[in-house]
């Protein structure tokens, strides 16, 4: 049974089946209440589903100077590895991830795959625009790793562990970080850099539509672009419910607390992803190179600092 | 019918919903192209309520909008283009510059009409059409598009 | 902070969306739209010919009569053969409802012949055009007009003239 447990959690739940329905449902809903916003009707919820059989039906075309394997194996990549950390964030209350699936520091290696697959997509498929994508990728990828990697220590030095299920039980007994005032340098660093690492905007540099027409995604097309997409929204909910499980992993048990995982992850989507997308104006790359080297690096070290003294 | 047709008939239901719009500008003088932007931005003529997207990449596009008569420096560019839209397609020539030439059609410089080039499947005349009437030739291509994908 | 104030005033008031294509949609009464041509109104005078911008009328002379022939598919809707029509012929309307599959692009087209016919003053064969109204004091009334159509151009200057010394 526990030998079955681990490629069910990865496949079904919280992985796999759910966290791809999760993730398209809250990109729909990002959408609609984007285009409220603007004074616009908008798609209908569902859109990214519809997308998404869409793009299963078209044929994936390949530049002929494009290196095959890894054009067709980088989205593929990507997507496996959004699975499996889906798997590994906990829902308080509901699931407690085994830590033999894997703890903090294999998650934050997880995280950093789908950027990595970005470039090295942009790069394999031979185009000057996904050359410019992976370039500017990289440089955007070591901004905010950075804080990332801080703000991963000072909660790991303050609970004193790296396992998420830990993190979580020592905030349902000591209290959540959201009201603690040593870990509000690191709030508010995570809540700099997760902008960038989801791609939108103002961060969305790589992929902006308008400048480098879609960089790294330029040559993709049918189930390949299917699956980074797909890669996209699984990242957006694997981030925003590490966010919760770092901050705010306070719920009660059973149903009650899916729903309340589930209410957190759609006010975390819409208040700080679509409102955020709405109302600002893409950054410049090295605008938003030297931000991060600003105000986030410096609040993830305070943070460090507050937590080592404390 | 069999299990696989179902499934088939049911994506293909599903799929219908999403057409990603991508625009060709062919020489255009930017009049038509004035009119398929207002047809994304502008509240008051929404385009994505159908599932539609403008996308920046013609490797995305299942709606190709085709504007401006085809000048003679921008043919073979046009035509590269156009090769790499994966298939299935629907072409719609926007105003009536692609259709005939518009008012350009004397000129030495043109070669229109672009349908001895490439195949077209609606035509929106109008110079620039209306967006609402762009908005109907979408819906046309999209009833044509149903049939292809 | 504007921004939040614009987004307060979109929740609150809903979206600017026209229904269209779900529902109908407001045209202005004065839109230049597809062309309607009236035969009975036309006098044969061509001046739409020579001030269409990219040439979409043309005449042609048959053996039944003067063809007239418009493609929407090249007009530009400036509305310049409107302006100079001297009867209302040839008008605007506002209807923008022109989107059409690509095989019936050459359909999108007006023919209409002014046939021939044989002078009622002195039976050469001549245009049943309508009489050109410009300048004729007083107007033509509508039993005039159908007089004057069967009429070649020698016999309407005659009868113009007699016209003119009667009035």
């Amino acid at each position: 049974m526990t030998e079955l447990a681990y490629p069910l959690a990865v496949m079904l739940f919280p992985g796999g089946l759910f966290a791809i329905a999760l993730g398209l449902a809250l990109k729909g809903a990002d959408r609609r209440l984007a285009a409220r916003l603007q004074g616009r009707v908008g798609p209908p919820l569902m859109q990214p589903f519809y997308d998404l059989v869409k793009l299963a039906r078209k044929r994936t075309m390949a530049p002929d100077i494009a290196a095959l394997p890894v054009f067709l194996g980088a989205p593929l990549v990507g997507a496996i590895s959004m699975m499996l950390g889906a798997a590994m964030v906990p829902i308080p209350g509901v699931y407690a991830p085994d830590p033999i699936l894997g703890d903090l520091l294999v998650l934050l290696y997880l995280l950093a795959v789908p950027a990595v697959v970005l470039m090295v997509a942009g790069s394999a498929s031979g185009s000057p625009f996904g050359a410019i994508g992976f370039s500017r990728e990289m440089a955007l990828m070591l901004a905010y790793e950075g804080p990332l990697v801080l703000v991963v220590a000072a909660v790991a030095l303050r609970t004193g562990s790296f396992s998420l299920a830990d993190i979580v039980a020592y905030q349902q007994a000591h209290g959540s970080f959201l009201f603690d005032p040593v870990m509000w340098p690191a709030l508010a660093a995570f809540i700099a850099f997760y902008p960038a690492n989801l791609g939108i905007v103002p961060f969305d540099i790589p992929e902006a539509e308008t400048e480098v027409l879609e960089g790294p995604l330029l040559e993709y097309s049918g189930p390949a672009l299917g699956l980074f997409k797909l890669m996209s929204a699984l990242k957006a909910v694997v981030v925003l419910s590490l966010g919760i499980a770092l901050f705010f992993p306070l719920a009660p048990e059973g149903l009650p607390g899916l729903v309340a995982h589930l209410a957190k992850l759609l006010v975390l989507m819409l208040l700080g992803v679509t409102v955020v997308r709405v109302s600002m104006g893409r950054m410049r790359i090295d605008q938003a190179f030297f931000f991060f080297l600003k105000w986030p690096l410096v609040l993830s070290v305070l943070s460090l600092a507050a937590v080592a003294l404390a | 019918m069999t299990i696989l047709q179902t499934l088939t008939e049911k994506a293909r239901n599903i799929a219908v919903r999403s057409p990603w719009i991508y625009r060709i500008n062919a020489g255009s003088c930017n009049g038509c192209d004035v009119e398929c932007a207002t047809t994304a931005l502008i509240p008051r003529y929404d385009v994505e309520r159908l599932g539609c997207q403008y996308c920046g990449s013609p490797r995305h596009a299942d709606i190709v909008l085709i504007t401006g008569p085809l000048t003679a420096r921008i043919k073979d560019d046009v035509l590269r283009v156009f090769a790499e839209i994966p298939d299935p397609k629907v072409t719609v020539a926007v105003g009536v510059c692609p259709i005939s030439g518009g008012i350009f059609r004397e000129s030495y410089a043109v070669h229109a009409p672009i349908d001895q080039y490439l195949p077209v499947d609606v035509n929106v005349p109008g110079c620039p059409p209306r967006p609402q009437a762009i908005i109907e030739g979408v819906a046309q291509a999209i009833a044509i598009w149903r049939e292809r994908i | 902070m504007n921004f939040l104030k614009i987004f307060a005033r979109n929740l609150i008031n809903g979206p600017a969306t026209t229904p269209f294509p779900f529902g109908p949609a407001w045209t202005p009464e004065r839109l230049r739209g597809r062309i309607q041509f009236k035969l009975p109104s036309c006098t044969g005078c061509r001046a739409c010919e020579q001030v269409c911008a990219p040439g979409a009328i043309r005449f042609d002379k048959t053996p039944e009569g003067l063809r007239f022939m418009m493609w929407h598919n090249t007009c530009v809707f400036c509305g310049l053969c409107e302006f100079y029509c001297p009867t209302d012929a040839i008008t605007n309307s506002d209807d923008w409802h022109m989107a059409h599959a690509s095989g019936e692009k050459f359909g999108m087209a007006i023919r209409e012949v002014i046939p021939y016919v044989a002078c009622a003053g002195c039976g050469n064969k001549t245009l049943s055009s309508a009489p050109n109204p410009v300048g004729v004091e007083p107007p033509f009334t509508a039993a005039e007009i159908e007089q004057h159509r069967n009429l070649c151009p020698a016999c309407r200057k005659k009868a113009l003239a007699e016209r003119g010394a009667a009035s």
